[in-house]
């Protein structure tokens, strides 16, 4: 049977996209852009965008190899949860449970990362401003149901002004929300609100409720994984400084002096804690500022195994110990490889919280103290009655039955195994273990640092260091040698037990050592890097003993010898050096000129220069040339060509075009023209000689690139190899770090500190003398302590000028000369700032308060800092005066420092006229002697109508009054003003916020505000009656109405004249009452009829004859006005006949000179 | 802890004077020197110290010096390097070099540009005259980054009497110096030269090219000399006549020496004597003389946070050298390390600095 299949069906004629797209016969997109407008508003998006995200390329000083944990910042305000919020993060990361969170805990978060939690106590001031310098991440806990609060907006602007660390927002209490709705709307807000503080985009995390004392676990995961991955840009402050949170705080001070002379003697502290920022200088008394307690130079500062190292680090100690056995040992080992682990190990997992009692163990430099718990609880420890696995560990730890000594000849085995005269040692070694009385049993675990890739290296550099000797060398000798060379380890160190015993067990390594090396130290040649820098051995010394002049072995070591007896020594000098014949004149910079041989034997040696031949062009040209090619000869010779690998086609002309007539006597026609010589070379290239060429020249630009590390390397170069500016300078910074770390890794780790200083990652343990006993006895954990270095400039006090803003949340502007608490680089301290403008920059004057939004000027005394750095102020810190508007009051940034500073203030003088002539006028009351007008001679005065004027002369008479011109005549009501300007002082005031040696951390009080003193004294603000503001009480002035004489108004058109009342029609009773006179009146009035008509007839009179006698005049004027004309007609026609008579002379001569030139 | 003075630095005898006080200045650092030639029939500071100290008093803001009565004793507190423009008397006894060169220290530090009128003797045997500090000095600076900077020459003044005028402008304040690396010997390209004459027969200028050039034939570069006679009021009061030379290298590194004459020396000898002096100077010296290096090393010290490299001659390092780096570790704490160099052929070092990170904080923001 016929199988049937179903029939073939033929595919739909779909009209895909990419058919749309050949519609045209080809590829649409491969042959035009669709829309040219899109595709470039998406480029100028792209590149935008790109744009933004550019910052200013800045060098990370933060070592890649170990970098110092990370400090993460819990901030908010109380109840908010900061504590859980560590405790929860703590437990996520290394599966402990803390109790309470005393100062800063370090974890191990990563194959690379560790986080130093730190909790910011809430309700202080002081520790917040501390908090914001320090921190790499800020986890600003918000109450979900509040939003955010003083304190938190407070904390963001403090942080803004001190470089923007990174800020994770966390909000909590979520749980308390009853509906869905208004949580999700309360989050929204939150997140906005939080955006428009810190940045679009920022990240907020949402903590729901509180289970079992943590938060939930996966959210606390989450949020571990986001800090764990975050990214940290370098901020400017800590790029330049280094810093240092401590962790834990030992008194060292000797129990007896405080015995004896009671406590308030000024302790011996150390801090312990990581560096962060730049190396910690390494020379002795570098200051330093300890946040809220002031400045104190470093006595000794020892980097200490690491408490917390990652994991990776471990690794490379393991690494670095095993290869150390091998070496040792040299028997092969069992390979472990090093597999790469996704994730932590727990073992990895380390927590490192001193002040928090982790496990009950605080470790020490050279002891473990081990809490025993509650007293209550019955004796523990007790030898035979050991409750546990781990006392009983303790307990036969302390009956060891091995001696110190002995557990130090193990150590010195260790190190030289092969030695035989370790044995000579034991006397002294028995000797410092006697000395020590209270030893530390326990201790002897712990000193083994486990510092990676140091021990052995530097106990080979001590031998180096040590002084060569014949015989056996004395023990305090030999400590004296150490004490000049350990400069890196800040000198001796003896006040307490502990450090005693340090100090014994390494200098006793260190005499072994001598002793092993003494054979070796006589032949060896002295380094110049050490010699430069032992003090004891004086410049010449140094050279002669480096140059292996006339130093002989005994000479060597005994480099306490006294000077005179060295000046014997070196009177046995060869020629060569006797000819130094007064060091002390040549050594100075004050001679300029260097020494120099006599003529006669520099020009011996000189004849031919030949010795230095190869240091001119021309030389190096040959020996290039004869190297390469010798049998290539050309004729033509350019010597003078500047011989370089990149011009090779122009040369030749060149050389041909060159002939120098200082070489050409020299007549060497062999030299061979360098140009011709290499074009032959390269037609003979093949494309694998011409690729390795090239390739070299790439090498050579690279050098070229680390060697001209110029500041404007390769800008002018438009075609160099990095595209931008930006990627030039973030090219060059990488170029720099990789040669500095290329060459402290070339040093051993013991110059590398010299050199280097600490840097950022080591934990460290810093001692301070003379610290008030306060900070000790008012110790308390929750308040962190940051120690800050300070660059050279930082540590002198002068005048700062700052460009200062009042804080736009702040509520009163701000008043001239009232404290402000600024906080400014490491520092806290209150200064009287004068708040000042310029008057378009011809002086600086003085504002009694700050504008209301814009910035002015401020100077104030205090310790200086270099300019742009930014700082904030605050009015007050303690808890008790704040009043719960927002504190911040300032915001600036240095602009200038300088010792002094012109500050004016406008003051005017005012005097009054007292006798005025036309321009002149007498002026009192403004200065009471002769004397001070003396002084304002020539000064420009002007009164309050704006008539200028100027003082000229003291009157003799009333003291204090003078004469003064004005450019017009003044008025007696006038009031004259002498306007000058009074220098204003600035005080010196500085008063550090020394919050840390406060019982009461929060209630630092310093000197009160103006405001603050009136208060408390029930005062009245003093004012100036003429100051204050009073109603304007204006007279009403009536003036004469407008009257335009008849005349006039007839003329003005009608549109002009001047409304008028009509006439009253009815007659008013004035007008029509009837007045019979009688008696006197009657009389006066026909006396006063007559007078008035005589007068009239008088008057008549004189008109007529004075019409007549115009009449007169107006005729004789006419009369002379004729005369006059009729002379005028007769000269202008005498001036005409004149002129045409002299024409008609010059035609003629003309005439007759045209025909003269005609003949 | 309020206005707690930090400690002085205490140093001891005259030597490196001028040093010490420039690098407190920079450092601000106070320092202290005793015993200044206290063992001396001429006790205390001399006339041009004194001078000095009062050139850094006019071109600082704030700066105290206090003066033992005796004057072997000086406590330097410094001020704020300022700037602006003076015009200094120097003394008959030293040369305007004597002041001009720590100058060169200061000026790129200043709050306001470095104008200096410097009047008095513009050459000496032992001080840098101004050829070398204008050919020789400011090319060492423009390496670190200070470009426009000019030492004029308005009036030569030799001595006993002098009678000179030296104007020295210096526009460029920067922040920090440019770290700086330079690990070759640079090529000698060329050999040039000043030499000069004031109030005397130019011809004795001309001999001493002759004898100058006479030495320098055989190095097989160019050599150019030029004569700079000086006549009139602009030479100075007294008669005098010197040479300078100068090898200029590639990369823009020079080295110098310098010789005056003396009533009865021969110019041919003065000028052969230059040019043996700078033979030496080459032979002793790698990319920067001897003169220079005091120059090159502060720059670097004082630069930013970075480690710096100079290639220097195992001649240069004598007493001076010694001395030098003592007292900057003395004020700054730094150390400079020596390292011999790769190459087994030559015995030269490479001179390693790590900059303090110091920055110009007298300058005002814009």
């Amino acid at each position: 049977m016929e199988q049937s299949n179903k029939a073939h069906r033929k595919t739909k004629e779909k009209n895909t996209a990419k058919k749309k797209l050949h519609s045209q016969g080809h590829n649409a997109k491969a042959f035009a852009v669709a829309a040219p407008g899109k595709m470039a508003k998406q480029m100028q998006r792209t590149g935008d965008k790109n744009e933004r995200k550019l910052h200013v390329p800045m060098v990370d000083r933060t070592p890649d190899d170990d970098p110092p944990p990370v400090i993460v910042c819990v901030v908010g305000p109380p109840g908010t949860g900061k504590t859980t919020l560590i405790k929860s993060l703590v437990r996520r990361l290394t599966k402990s449970t803390l109790t309470e969170i005393n100062g800063p805990v370090t974890v191990v978060s990563g194959k690379h990362r560790r986080l130093t939690f730190l909790e910011c106590p809430a309700d202080d001031l002081n520790a917040m401003i501390d908090v914001a310098k320090i921190a790499d991440l800020v986890l600003l806990m918000i109450d979900g149901n509040f939003g955010f609060e003083m304190e938190t907006m407070e904390f963001l602007n403090l942080a803004q002004h001190h470089g923007m660390p990174r800020v994770l927002g966390v909000a909590t209490h979520l749980d308390l929300f009853k509906s869905q709705s208004t949580l999700r709307a309360s989050k929204k807000r939150l997140k906005h609100r939080f955006w428009t503080e810190v940045y679009q985009g920022a990240k907020l995390f949402y903590l729901s409720g509180v289970i079992n004392g943590r938060y939930p676990d996966r959210e606390i995961l989450n949020l571990a994984r986001f800090i764990s991955v975050m990214k940290f840009r370098p901020l400017k402050w800590r790029n330049e400084h280094p810093y240092m949170l401590a962790d834990r705080i030992t008194d060292l001070t000797h129990p007896g002096l405080i015995e004896t002379q009671g406590a308030q003697i000024d302790r011996k502290v150390a801090l312990y804690g990581y560096l962060h920022g730049t190396p910690l200088a390494s020379n002795p008394a570098t200051r330093v500022h300890i946040a809220g307690v002031g400045d104190f130079p470093i006595s000794q500062v020892e980097k200490l195994p690491d408490p917390c190292p990652t994991p990776y680090f471990q690794q490379k100690v393991d690494e670095y110990q095993r290869l150390k056995m091998k070496e040792e040992s040299s028997t092969s080992t069992a390979a472990t490889t090093t597999r790469r682990r996704k994730r932590l190990n727990d073992k990895d997992k380390l927590i490192y919280a001193p002040m928090s009692d982790v496990g009950g163990i605080l470790m020490d430099k050279d002891a473990v103290y081990i809490d025993v718990g509650k007293k209550n609880e019955g004796p523990s420890f007790v030898p035979g009655e050991e409750k546990g696995e781990g006392e009983k560990f303790v307990t036969t730890l302390q009956n060891v039955d091995k001696t110190i000594g002995e557990n130090f000849d193990n150590v010195g085995l260790q190190i030289f195994s092969n030695s035989a005269e370790l044995h000579d040692v034991e006397d002294e070694q028995q000797e410092s273990s006697e000395e020590d009385e209270n030893e530390d049993h326990g201790r002897s675990q712990m000193r083994k640092p486990r510092v990676y890739g140091k021990s052995i290296q530097e106990a080979d550099e001590d031998l180096d260091n040590l002084p060569s000797d014949d015989e056996i060398p004395q023990h305090e000798e030999i400590d004296f040698a150490f004490g000049d060379e350990e400069n890196g380890k800040f000198g001796s160190e003896s006040e307490s037990e502990n450090e005693l015993n340090g100090q014994e067990e390494g200098s006793w390594e260190r005499n072994a050592a001598g002793k092993l090396n003494v054979n070796i130290n006589r032949k060896r040649k002295w380094d110049i890097g050490k010699l430069i820098y032992m003090e004891n051995v004086s410049a010449e010394d140094c050279i002669k003993r480096w140059r292996n002049e006339d130093v002989d072995d005994e000479e060597g070591g005994d480099s306490d010898s006294d000077d005179s007896n060295e000046e014997d020594f070196f009177k046995k000098k060869d020629e060569n050096s006797s000819k130094e014949s007064n060091p002390k004149q040549t050594i100075d910079l004050e001679q300029f000129v260097p020494y120099f041989d006599t003529f006669e034997k520099l020009a011996a040696k000189w004849s031919s220069v030949d010795l230095i031949k190869n240091r001119f062009i021309r030389s190096a040209v040959e020996r290039k040339a004869s190297s390469k090619a010798t049998d290539v000869d050309h004729p033509d010779s350019n010597e003078d060509e500047v011989f370089d690998d990149f011009e090779d086609l122009e040369a030749e002309n060149d050389g041909e075009l060159q002939n120098n007539a200082v070489d050409d006597r020299d007549g060497n026609e062999s030299d061979d023209s360098f140009a011709n010589f290499e074009e032959e070379e390269k037609k003979a290239l093949t494309v694998e000689e011409e690729r390795a060429l090239n390739a070299e020249k790439k090498e050579k630009y690279l050098t070229q690139f680390e060697l001209e590390e110029g500041e404007n390397f390769k800008e002018d170069d438009p075609d160099n190899e990095y595209g931008t500016w930006y990627e030039l300078q973030k090219a060059k910074m990488a170029k720099q770090l990789e040669i500095n770390n290329t060459e402290l890794d070339e040093m051993t780790p013991e110059q590398r500190q010299r050199i280097e200083g600490y840097k950022a990652g080591s934990y460290v343990r810093i001692v301070f003398e003379d610290v008030p006993m306060e900070f000790i006895e008012n110790f308390n954990p929750k308040f962190p302590i940051i120690m800050g270095g300070l660059l050279p400039v930082e540590l002198k006090f002068g005048i700062l000028n700052a460009r200062l803003r009042r804080h736009r949340w702040h509520k009163k502007i701000l008043k001239t000369n009232d404290p402000l608490v600024l906080s400014l680089g490491w520092r806290r301290f209150q200064t009287l700032p004068i708040y000042t403008t310029t008057d378009s920059r011809t002086r600086t004057r003085m504002l009694k308060y700050t504008p209301e939004h814009t910035y002015c000027n401020a100077s104030f005394y205090g310790p200086l800092c270099s300019p742009s750095t930014p700082f904030c102020g605050v009015q007050i810190v303690a808890n008790s005066d704040t009043t719960g508007g927002f504190r911040i009051a300032a915001t600036g940034v240095i602009e200038e420092i300088d010792v002094s500073v012109e500050i004016v203030k406008k003051l005017k003088l005012v005097g009054y006229p007292y006798k005025i002539f036309k321009n002149t006028a007498f002026i009192k009351d403004m200065f009471s002697s002769a004397m001070e007008v003396a002084r304002f001679e020539g000064a420009q005065i002007k009164t309050v109508s704006g008539i200028r004027g100027e003082i000229k002369r003291a009157l003799s008479k009333p003291e204090g009054h003078y004469r003064a011109a004005f450019e017009d005549k003044i008025l007696m009501s006038d009031i004259v003003i002498l306007r000058s300007w009074y220098p204003v002082e600035i005080k010196k005031f500085h008063n550090p916020v020394t919050s840390l040696l406060l019982k009461e951390k929060t209630e630092w009080k310093g000197v009160r505000l103006t405001g603050q003193i009136r208060a408390a004294m029930n005062l009245t603000t003093p004012t100036n009656p003429d100051s204050s503001y009073k109603k304007v009480e204006r007279v009403d002035r009536h003036f004469h109405g407008l009257k335009v004489p008849k005349s006039v108004r007839k003329d003005l058109p009608f549109g002009s004249q001047i409304h008028q009342m009509k006439p009253q029609k009815k007659q008013t009773y004035m007008a029509k009452r009837a007045v019979v006179l009688g008696g006197e009146e009657k009389k006066a009035r026909a006396f006063m009829q007559n007078v008035l008509t005589l007068s009239k007839a008088k008057d008549d009179k004189k008109k007529s004859k004075k019409a007549d006698q115009r009449k007169e005049r107006l005729k004789k004027l006419a009369k002379l006005e004729e005369e006059k004309t009729q002379k005028d007609k007769e000269k202008r026609k005498s001036i005409s006949h004149m002129r045409g008579r002299r024409e008609v002379a010059m035609t003629t001569m003309k005439d007759r000179a045209e025909r003269g030139n005609r003949c | 802890m309020s206005n707690s003075k930090s400690p002085l630095r205490i140093f001891e005898g005259h030597q490196n004077f001028r040093l010490r006080i420039v690098l407190a200045t920079l450092s601000g650092i106070p320092i202290k020197l005793e015993k200044i030639r206290s063992n001396d029939l001429n006790p205390g500071l001399k006339d041009y110290e004194v001078s000095f100290l009062r050139l850094i008093e006019t071109v600082t803001n704030g700066s105290t010096i206090e003066i033992s009565y005796t004057g072997t004793t000086l406590i330097y507190r410094p001020g704020i390097i300022y700037g602006g423009s003076y015009t200094h008397q120097c003394p008959n006894s030293k040369p305007v070099g004597y002041f001009i060169e720590p100058m060169l220290y200061l000026a790129p530090f200043s709050k306001k540009k470095f104008s200096l009128l410097f009047k008095g003797i513009t050459a000496s045997h032992k001080d840098a005259g101004i050829d070398v500090l204008k050919w020789g000095m400011l090319p060492v600076l423009e390496k670190f980054g200070v470009r426009e900077c000019a030492l004029h020459t308005l009036k030569r003044g030799s001595p006993p009497l002098g009678g000179g005028e030296v104007h020295l402008v210096v526009d460029s304040l920067i922040a920090q110096p440019i770290t700086m690396h330079e690990l070759e010997t640079p090529i000698i390209s060329s050999i040039r030269g000043v030499a000069y004459s004031t109030r005397v027969s130019p011809s004795l200028v001309n001999r001493m090219i002759d004898g100058a050039q006479k030495v320098l034939k055989d190095v097989g570069c160019t050599v150019n000399i030029t004569a700079d006679v000086w006549r009139g009021e602009n030479s100075g009061k007294s008669p005098g006549w010197g040479i300078t030379l100068l090898a200029e290298m590639k990369k823009n590194w020079c080295l110098f020496s310098e010789c005056i004459g003396d009533a009865g020396d021969v110019p041919e000898d003065i000028g052969a004597k230059a040019a043996y002096h700078l033979l030496e100077e080459i032979s002793r010296s790698t990319a920067i003389g001897r003169g220079q290096l005091p120059l090159a090393i502060v720059f670097m010290v004082i630069g930013k946070e970075d480690i710096g490299r100079l290639r220097i001659n195992k001649n240069q390092i004598d007493e001076n050298f010694i001395h030098l780096l003592r007292d900057i570790k003395k004020i700054f704490g730094t150390e400079v390390y020596l390292k011999p160099v790769n190459d087994p052929e030559s015995d030269d070092f490479i001179a390693t600095v790590k900059g303090v990170g110091f920055t110009n904080a007298n300058k005002k923001i814009a």
